[in-house]
């Protein structure tokens, strides 16, 4: 059959075969095609499998390929499974997650310095949630603390191809923000810093 | 820190001060959590809810819209407010959180610790921002689940080893070989007797193993050692041996009574 098989066929089956997502030299080595052959086999399957046109989309994500059902069927399939979307994770989940893909791999006393705030309740739930993993451990500190990063799930589940896939730190606040901040700070007599910490609790309470 | 925080006093700790059951059949409605208000109250106290995500004035707009029936308006309300304020103080003090352990708190952050700190912070805000959209667009999207079986691995069958195997798994277990055995010439019971009146003889002070099986062979010695056993299994002795290695005396159990 395989000799037979077109390209995307081969492709397809094995996309669909698996799982987890397929990273292009897993692809070269099942399907034994070259890699320009793939690439354009690839990209015939992405028309065939929009979000469009069908109810199977093809996506990137986590360094491979993978074939998922388009979301906007995802109701119909979730009364099928009888299982329900996991809960929209909260403020201080998004948070920690952000300060582990950004300046991770990292403990959870630095996720906890940079919030401002005890953030071992967020990590905890991310950890059962499988989106942040302990992976290794920080033997320059005291004690050795775990080192928290992301795993392939969350970049699934943001559908990122890999940690890179997101815009860089410095490019998400923007000079106006910082400059209304450093003027909110030089207006401040020292009196009314007192005890002011890296958040604005008054905003939060 | 704003006047909710910081009109908390040191006694409202809510570890200090367990829950009264006036608040019992009020319940709440919040993104984090959903439930009657113990439950919420026990969930923070036990650091599976972040007091940091709880609206505090939401909860006391939830109280205040609450019209309980049956109970003491005055208790309920006194009780509430305790437990209202010992969250401001434990948000407050969350807040104020020092995972280091190195901040003097009576000492201002420079303007330019500060200033590093809010940068620091607004940029993990605006990518927890990112990321809350990332991943609301990418919900879901299902795999399509086909969970690879455990691979079999190499089978080659080789029809002498299954025959050899097939031979030891169904033919009768071989008598152990026994001809270097000597025969048996003693039983349990005759040295049991043997102990027996050894120790009537002895008029009920103690024997001495070693006495006991003098002249004998290792056969016999081994089967006066089981039978002495037995005896002290049955109670009718009991075996004596003060340190590891040490004599065995054997003491009738009239006189260890």
């Amino acid at each position: 059959m395989s000799a037979a098989a077109r390209p995307a066929a081969l492709i397809e089956a094995v996309l669909f075969a698996s799982p987890h997502p397929v990273p292009l030299p897993t692809l070269l080595s099942a399907t034994g095609l070259a890699e320009g052959e793939s690439r354009r086999a690839l990209e015939d399957l992405k028309g065939r499998y929009s979000p469009e046109a069908s109810g199977i989309v093809l996506r990137e994500a986590a360094g491979g390929y993978q074939l998922a059902t388009n979301p906007l069927c995802a109701e119909a399939v979730e009364r099928l499974r009888e299982e329900a979307r996991p809960a929209p994770l909260s403020g201080a989940a998004h948070e920690v997650l952000a300060c582990v893909l950004y300046l991770g791999p990292t403990t959870r006393a630095a996720v906890s310095t940079v919030r401002g705030v005890n953030s071992d309740a967020a990590v905890r739930g991310l950890l059962e949630r499988g989106l942040l993993a302990e992976k290794g451990r920080d033997l320059e500190s005291p004690g050795a603390p775990a080192l928290l990063d992301v795993t392939d799930d969350f970049l699934i589940a943001a559908g990122a191809k890999n940690r890179d896939d997101f815009p860089s730190l410095e490019t998400l606040v923007d000079e106006t923000e910082l400059a209304r901040v450093r003027e909110r700070l030089a207006s401040a007599t020292p009196e009314a810093n007192a005890g002011v910490r890296a958040n604005d609790p008054g905003a939060d309470l | 820190m704003s006047d909710e925080a910081s009109g908390a006093g040191p006694q409202a700790d809510p570890r200090a001060n367990p829950r009264a059951r006036a608040l019992e059949g009020f319940t709440v409605e919040l993104d984090v959590y959903s439930g009657p208000y113990e439950g919420l109250l026990a969930l923070i106290l036990r650091d599976e809810v972040e007091i940091f995500e709880v609206p505090l004035r939401e909860l006391v707009a939830l109280y205040a819209d609450e019209n309980p029936s049956g109970t003491s308006t005055l208790e309920r309300d006194t009780d509430f407010v305790d437990s209202a304020t010992s969250l401001v103080l434990l948000k407050g003090r969350a807040l104020a959180f020092d995972p280091e352990g190195e901040e003097d708190p009576e000492e201002p952050l420079s303007p330019r610790e500060l200033e590093r700190r809010l940068v620091g912070y607004l940029k993990i805000k605006r990518a927890a921002e990112l990321l809350n959209e990332r991943l609301r667009e990418n919900a879901g999207f299902y795999p399509s689940a086909h969970f690879l079986p455990p691979r079999p691995g190499k089978l080659r069958v080789d029809r002498k080893k299954l025959a050899a195997a097939a031979k030891r798994a169904f033919s009768r277990t071989a008598e152990p070989e026994t001809r270097h055995l000597g025969p048996i010439t003693v039983t349990v019971g005759e040295l049991a007797a043997l102990i027996r009146s050894s120790l009537v003889e002895a008029n009920g002070n103690p024997v001495r193993f070693e006495d006991l099986v003098r002249g004998m062979d290792r056969l016999r010695a081994a089967v006066a050692f089981t039978a002495a056993l037995s005896l002290a299994s049955e109670g009718s002795l009991t075996l004596r041996q003060t340190e590891p290695f040490g004599p065995l005396t054997l003491d009738p159990a009239a006189r260890t009574k």
